[in-house]
């Protein structure tokens, strides 16, 4: 196991948004964690990345428990995260804003190899041509390519994908699922959160069902589609998925 | 712009040797002035990169003017005394930062602009032989007052602060201010340790402080409380760098020549309220220029280069 | 030694009159615009100014003058806002921060310069007596100023709370979209409510005017003060900014009656006091 979190709980005031959670990775795997909205997804996200910290539970890391650690310092352990809602640095370009990933991530690089890293993962993730604009010129599109490519700049071993394909275009959501895999193939683990069924099937080789904050299923994406639980907290939700 | 900085060195270096007749002094009190000035702001800027919008540079500048002054008056050596001041602004904010580095946006302002005020206060307060109370004290000159002198070494000054701010600029530094001043948490979550970075962009900004304001003790020969740790100096210095440019190196040193040439040309023809024009800039640049003055040579640029 | 005490207790009392009312404005404006108005210890001074000038000229008493210098801050402010504040609502906070600055270093310096830096008084008959209740002796001047800003404070309070006006600035600091959306004119909400906050800023000064005087510099010391007074209320907290306004005047009073030269630590007080609410809540919340 390269990542497990244990009886995982998060509430907000009144409510809880994340109950008794337990779910892990291996190494080298995709996961999927799918559920309606307002389920706990970017909660357990926010959880594991260290936005803040969790009520109750563990997580584990490759052996080291990084339940109480900040942020920064899942980060050098090798947790990389791109946000749901998109944060760029406005004003970086986007090169700059893949420095900082490449500058500070999971390996402390000097200037010349993070700028070697960077024109990598430009590379990698088809911005290449786009690399001398500020981000706040970028259309959504962009700005999702340049968040998930700043977690992938940071070399991490674990990353941690917020509905990178939300609102794009199949097209441009073919692109961004063609990177993903060529980042698994580099040995990384992926544990994304999608609403695109079709997403899901291709690219899962697990999936994990949440909804208000606990798991209802977890298995292969035929198993768990099939799940009544599943079926049941989807039914009346909008139809998910552009399969 | 390549030529810019070594063509301004080339030029500050000339000053003391233009034949300016009569007015010779005068030219070179007026460089003096601006040097500070550039000083100040530019070690202002350095922090504000990091998003901190500190109002303490007054607090740093009297630390490191009063140190230099109390420590050379009871007959530590000139040379060391002059080093206390950046050591003792530095070590102050240091302090000060570890205590202060939660606080986001107007809460850091006003923190800081109350620190400030407290320590005029303290300054005043404290035992007349050590501070000299609100009347302040003698400061020695160093030097020995040599005016072409003390105006190469204030240039040695900036030139510090200045290669501090390059060094910011070009190292991975850059990347983590930046970073940290468009969204925090990001940075975070991209592994920038934003609490020692931040700190070390106040105590580096202080330090810098404390060396220009030792440098202006030396140059000035006294300290008074309610002017050395003025608010006076640190709108100078926020307005300076703001009209220059902030988050640049030249910014702040041009909008220094510019802004304290025309205080002391103001000076002549009013003898009070010439700091309206510090206020009218300020605004006058946040409504329609917050890029400052630079961000005209950069637009230039960029239109020409198309792009970046 | 207990009369001491009383009196020490009246004059906290008096003063934090004066720091309610100036520091009620600051936090409407924070609450309401979302923006901290640097200026507003300037629009302070000039509401002493003009409250001094119609006592020369015109020989109206400053106590009078409240109403006009309230109209002139008020019509000013509505050319500031229209010119320049709202043009950065929008913007980072430092900006409208920076821009507010800027402003009020410019009419601080332009006072200095059409007036002069030297502070001026005005004289009136009752400046000169006091009432006395038992122990506690208190000036005429000063006894009014408390009662004019009480009854300012109530009318505000009335004003926001029991009036459709008052609704809709409730509305437009609680949720400005939404105030929006059930068609309220934000702009117009926000324009009069600077008014209002200015307004009372320069009645604040012809109160401080009848009581100390005026000076081009006046505005800063109070400015910081009403930060801290805002601060410790909590950014907005309108009701929190009277008990905060008593609780700092008595700690100002009381060091200056108690604390040996305490004149200048006084002042120290109010900036420590807010320096450590500031950095408590930080820490407390992280
Ligand atoms: N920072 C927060 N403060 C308060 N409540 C929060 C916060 N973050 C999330 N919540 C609440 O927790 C619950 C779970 O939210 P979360 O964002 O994790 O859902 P999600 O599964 O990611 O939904 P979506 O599919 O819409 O992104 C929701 O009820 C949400 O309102
Ligand atoms: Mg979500």
């Amino acid at each position: 196991m390269l990542l497990a979190a244990t009886d995982l709980s998060k509430r907000f005031g009144g409510v809880a948004a994340v109950r008794r959670l337990d779910f892990h990775l291996d190494p080298g795997e995709i996961l999927a964690i799918i559920g309606p909205n307002g389920a706990g997804k970017t909660t357990v996200l926010n959880l594991l990345s260290g936005v803040f910290p969790a009520d109750e539970g563990r997580i584990v890391l490759d052996g080291t428990d990084i339940t109480r650690l900040p942020a920064e310092d899942r980060c050098h352990l090798g947790l990389g995260r791109a946000f749901q809602v998109v944060q760029p640095f406005p004003e970086m370009t986007v090169r700059d804003n893949l420095m900082v990933g490449a500058l500070f991530g999971a390996r402390q690089r000097s200037l010349a190899e993070a700028r070697k890293r960077t024109e990598e993962v430009l590379a990698l993730t088809g911005l290449s041509g786009r690399a001398a604009m500020p981000a706040r010129d970028l259309t959504l599109a962009g700005e999702k390519r340049v968040e998930m490519a700043r977690a992938i700049a940071t070399s991490p071993r674990v990353l941690l994908l917020d509905e990178v394909m939300a609102g794009l275009l199949p097209q441009e959501a073919d692109e961004m699922l063609a990177v993903v895999r060529a980042v698994r193939e580099t040995g990384v683990a992926v544990l994304f959160i999608e609403h695109v069924m079709r997403v899901v099937r291709d690219l899962a080789d697990r999936v994990v069902v949440m909804d208000f904050g606990e798991k209802i299923a977890e298995g292969s994406y035929r198993d768990v589609t099939g799940h009544p639980k599943v079926i049941e907290a989807y039914l009346g939700t909008e139809e998910t998925g552009g399969a | 712009m390549r030529w810019a900085g070594p063509a301004a060195l080339v030029v500050a270096l000339l000053v003391p040797l233009v034949p300016a007749g009569g007015y010779q002094q005068y030219v070179v009190q007026v460089a003096t002035f601006v040097l500070i000035n550039a000083g100040v702001a530019l070690a202002w800027d350095i922090q504000a990169r990091t998003g901190q919008l500190s109002l303490a540079p007054a607090a740093f500048f009297g630390l490191g003017a009063y140190a230099y002054t109390i420590a050379a008056l009871r007959g530590v050596p000139l040379p060391v005394a002059f080093l206390l001041g950046p050591l003792v602004a530095g070590a102050v904010s240091l302090g000060l930062g570890v205590v202060t580095l939660r606080l986001q946006g107007l809460y850091f302002a006003i923190a800081t602009l109350a620190f400030a005020e407290v320590v005029k206060v303290i300054f005043k307060e404290l035992p007349l032989d050590l501070t000299g109370g609100a009347v302040g004290l003698t400061a020695p000159p160093l030097l020995g007052g040599h005016q072409t002198g003390l105006y190469y070494l204030g240039l040695c000054v900036l030139l510090l602060v200045v290669a501090a701010s390059l060094a910011v600029r070009h190292s991975r530094l850059h990347y983590a201010f930046t970073a940290i001043r468009q969204g925090e948490l990001t940075a975070r979550v991209l592994g920038v340790r934003v609490v020692r970075t931040k700190l070390l962009a106040f105590v580096l900004s202080a330090s810098l402080t404390g060396l220009v304001g030792a440098y202006a003790t030396s140059r000035l020969f006294f300290v008074i409380p309610e002017d050395t740790f003025g608010i006076g100096l640190s709108v100078t210095a926020l307005a300076t760098a703001i009209f220059g440019g902030v988050y640049t190196t030249a910014g702040p040193v041009l909008g220094a020549i510019i802004l304290r040439s025309l205080e002391e040309g103001l000076r002549m023809v009013l003898r009070e309220g010439y700091l309206a024009v510090y206020g009218v800039i300020l605004m006058l640049v946040i409504l329609y220029l917050p890029g400052g003055l630079v961000s005209l040579w950069n637009r230039r640029a960029r239109d020409a280069a198309g792009g970046d | 030694m207990m009369d001491l005490f009383l009196q020490t207790l009246a004059n906290a009392l008096i003063q934090s009159g004066t720091y309610a009312l100036a520091s009620s404005g600051l936090a409407l404006a924070v609450g309401v615009l979302h923006i901290v108005n640097f200026a507003h210890g300037e629009f302070l001074m000039v509401g002493a100014f003009v409250a001094y000038w119609l006592s020369v000229l015109a020989g109206i008493d400053p106590i009078v003058s409240l109403v006009p210098a309230g109209a002139v801050m008020f019509a000013a402010s509505g050319v500031i806002y229209q010119a320049s504040i709202r043009r950065v609502l929008l913007a980072p906070e430092l900006n409208a921060l920076l821009l507010t600055f800027g402003i009020g270093i410019t009419l601080q310096n332009l006072a200095v310069l059409v007036f002069g830096a030297t502070p001026r008084v005005v004289h009136t008959a009752y400046q000169l007596t006091a009432v006395t209740l038992g122990p506690v002796s208190v000036g005429v001047a000063p006894l009014i100023t408390l009662i004019v800003s009480v009854a300012l404070l109530a009318g505000m309070y009335a004003v926001l709370y029991r009036t459709g006006v008052g609704k809709s600035i409730r509305a437009v600091a609680q949720n400005r979209t939404g105030a929006h959306l059930v068609g309220l004119d934000v702009d117009r909400i926000y324009l009069l409510t600077f008014g209002i906050a200015s307004a009372l800023a320069a009645i604040a000064g012809a109160m401080v005017l009848v009581r100390i005087g005026a000076s081009p510099h006046m505005g800063f010391g109070f400015v910081l003060k009403a930060f801290a007074i805002i601060v410790m209320a909590g950014l907005g907290n309108l009701t929190g900014v009277l008990w905060a306004s008593l609780v700092l005047a008595t700690a100002e009073a009381f060091v200056r009656t108690y604390v040996p030269g305490g004149g200048g630590a006084a002042e120290a007080v109010f900036f420590l006091l807010i320096f450590f609410t500031l950095v408590w809540r930080s820490w407390r919340t992280a």
